[in-house]
């Protein structure tokens, strides 16, 4: 096992695991993302699903494995970038590029930690809040306060800034990079990046508009 | 031409430093940055001031050791260039020319715009190379290689080991370096024997040295002067992989 820590160790093995760990968190996105769009059927098609899964044994497993890819995605990253931070103690009076650098790019730890305060609130008052009245209503009490649903909407946008980069990077980390497909993987990683966004944002404006009540 | 440059000034390695500004004129648009520097250093040196401290030695873009970040920009602010061969008519007449040395933990700064960059030396020296008896020069067909792969390892053997890449990176990250060296040498047949013991040397001296970890944001790839592809760092990445995963090593 001495050459796993080793790989650990290395700057290239963590990247390595943040890459593979938010990868596997894109898909648990679209997961989620398809159930929450069941709201759009009304409350008795959403709270059933809820209840579907809350009753399956398996839930439990898969969300500690889930919290596994957060944890070591978030630690990580975290560590690549304290790193990094310290590669350059003294900085440039005048810093420009001349390209490669994207928004995405540029605010990778910003987006981060807003999406990190996101999960926790998120799981506090989702996850492990009162649900006895249904998901449903309790997603809508949540959501019609203004502050809620405009906080929710731009951890969004954030969410969907990091995975404009965040996709396309991962497969770069995993060293598939060629002109017969990276131009697909990026238009597919701006795609998959807009439909995260929009899709998870659809439904705090849907409450905000009056649209569910 | 006249310009005002302000030029970090720095005493040795130890003391702080800061930016100075200049004026200096009489300056034609076909000079450099570097014949700049030098203008200016002979009007320092008629008023007794101490000269700005720079590295150069070709000065036509080849050897590599001209390390200026002008306007932010390393090597300046034309695509594949060194600073060497930046001319001054890509500036306005009258503008202010921010000159800084190189930024990063790896890059010591020396004395003014000259840095430390011997952390690439070691780079080298951990795999950078292969191993052959030297004497006679062997016969140049005797080992085949295709054309399209022999045009990919001289892409990357462009590398003139400037040190921009790591400048221009977010993250001083040395990537982009030490992919064109790993990715020029398993490239070719004769680098093979060493392939899996070089990466992982190579990248393990690249990590002691503190250049930062890769963040795929390309900075580097715009800012090379010999237009290295961040393809090669997807490269360096599976020669890692395989290193760690596949080998005995
Ligand atoms: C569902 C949520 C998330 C997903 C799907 C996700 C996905 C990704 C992906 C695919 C990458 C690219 C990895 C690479 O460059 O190889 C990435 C990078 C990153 N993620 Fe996330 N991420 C999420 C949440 C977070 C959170 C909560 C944090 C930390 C607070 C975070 C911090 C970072 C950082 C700092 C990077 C850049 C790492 C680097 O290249 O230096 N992410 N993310
Ligand atoms: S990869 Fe480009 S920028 Fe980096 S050292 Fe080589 S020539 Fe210079
Ligand atoms: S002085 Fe040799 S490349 Fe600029």
């Amino acid at each position: 096992m001495d050459f796993l820590s080793r790989f650990y160790s290395s700057s290239i093995g963590r990247k390595f695991f943040v890459a593979g760990a938010g990868l596997s968190l894109c898909g648990f996105l679209i997961l989620h993302l398809s159930g929450n769009l069941l709201i759009f059927k009304g409350p008795g098609a959403f709270n059933h699903f809820a209840k579907t899964l809350d009753s399956n044994p398996l839930i439990l497993p898969a969300e500690l494995i889930l919290a596994g890819f957060f944890l070591l995605h978030i630690v990580i990253a975290l560590i690549v970038r304290y790193h990094n931070y310290q590669a350059r103690p003294i900085g440039y009076a005048r810093y420009s590029v001349k390209g490669g650098r994207t928004w995405g790019s540029r605010t990778m730890t910003a987006t981060a930690l807003i999406v990190l305060a996101f999960l926790v609130i998120h799981l506090k008052d989702f996850r492990f809040g009162n649900r006895s009245e249904g998901v449903y209503q309790l997603v809508v009490s949540c959501l019609k306060n203004l502050y809620y649903a405009v906080f929710y909407i731009l951890a969004m946008l954030s969410l969907s800034l990091h995975l404009s980069h965040g996709f396309q990077s991962a497969f770069q980390t995993f060293g598939l990079n060629h002109p017969k497909y990276t131009p697909a993987i990026k238009a597919l990683g701006y795609l998959f990046a807009l439909v995260i966004g929009l899709g998870f944002a659809s439904i705090p404006l849907w409450i905000m508009m009056g649209w569910i009540k | 031409m006249k310009f005002f440059l302000e030029v970090w000034r720095q005493k040795n390695a130890k003391v702080q430093g800061g930016l100075v500004r200049y004026e200096v004129v009489g300056i034609t648009p076909e000079m450099s940055i570097l014949e700049t520097l030098d203008v200016l250093n002979e009007q320092l040196l008629e008023k007794n001031e101490e000269p700005i401290a720079f590295d150069s030695d070709c000065r036509e873009g080849i050897c590599g050791m001209c390390s200026l970040v002008i306007n932010g920009y390393p090597h300046g602010p034309e695509k594949a260039s060194t600073s060497c061969e930046l001319r001054m008519r890509h500036f306005k007449d009258g503008q202010t020319i921010i000159i800084e040395p190189f930024r990063a933990k790896a890059f010591p700064v020396l004395r003014d715009l000259v840095v430390d960059r011997s952390a690439f030396d070691r780079v080298m020296a951990a795999g950078g190379f292969i191993s052959v008896n030297t004497g006679n020069a062997p016969d140049a067909n005797s080992i085949l290689i295709s054309k399209k792969t022999a045009d990919k390892a001289m892409d990357a053997a462009a590398c003139i080991g400037c040190g921009a890449c790591v400048a221009a990176c977010p993250n001083a990250a040395a990537m982009l370096f030490v992919a064109a060296k790993i990715s020029h040498l398993a490239l070719m047949p004769q680098g093979a024997s060493e392939r899996d013991e070089r990466v992982l040397n190579m990248r393990a001296q690249m990590d002691k040295e503190g250049f930062g970890h890769c963040a795929n944001e390309y900075a580097c790839e715009a800012a090379c002067p010999k237009e290295i592809k961040v393809s090669h760092i997807a490269k360096l990445n599976r020669e890692f992989l395989r290193a760690v995963f596949c080998s005995d090593k």
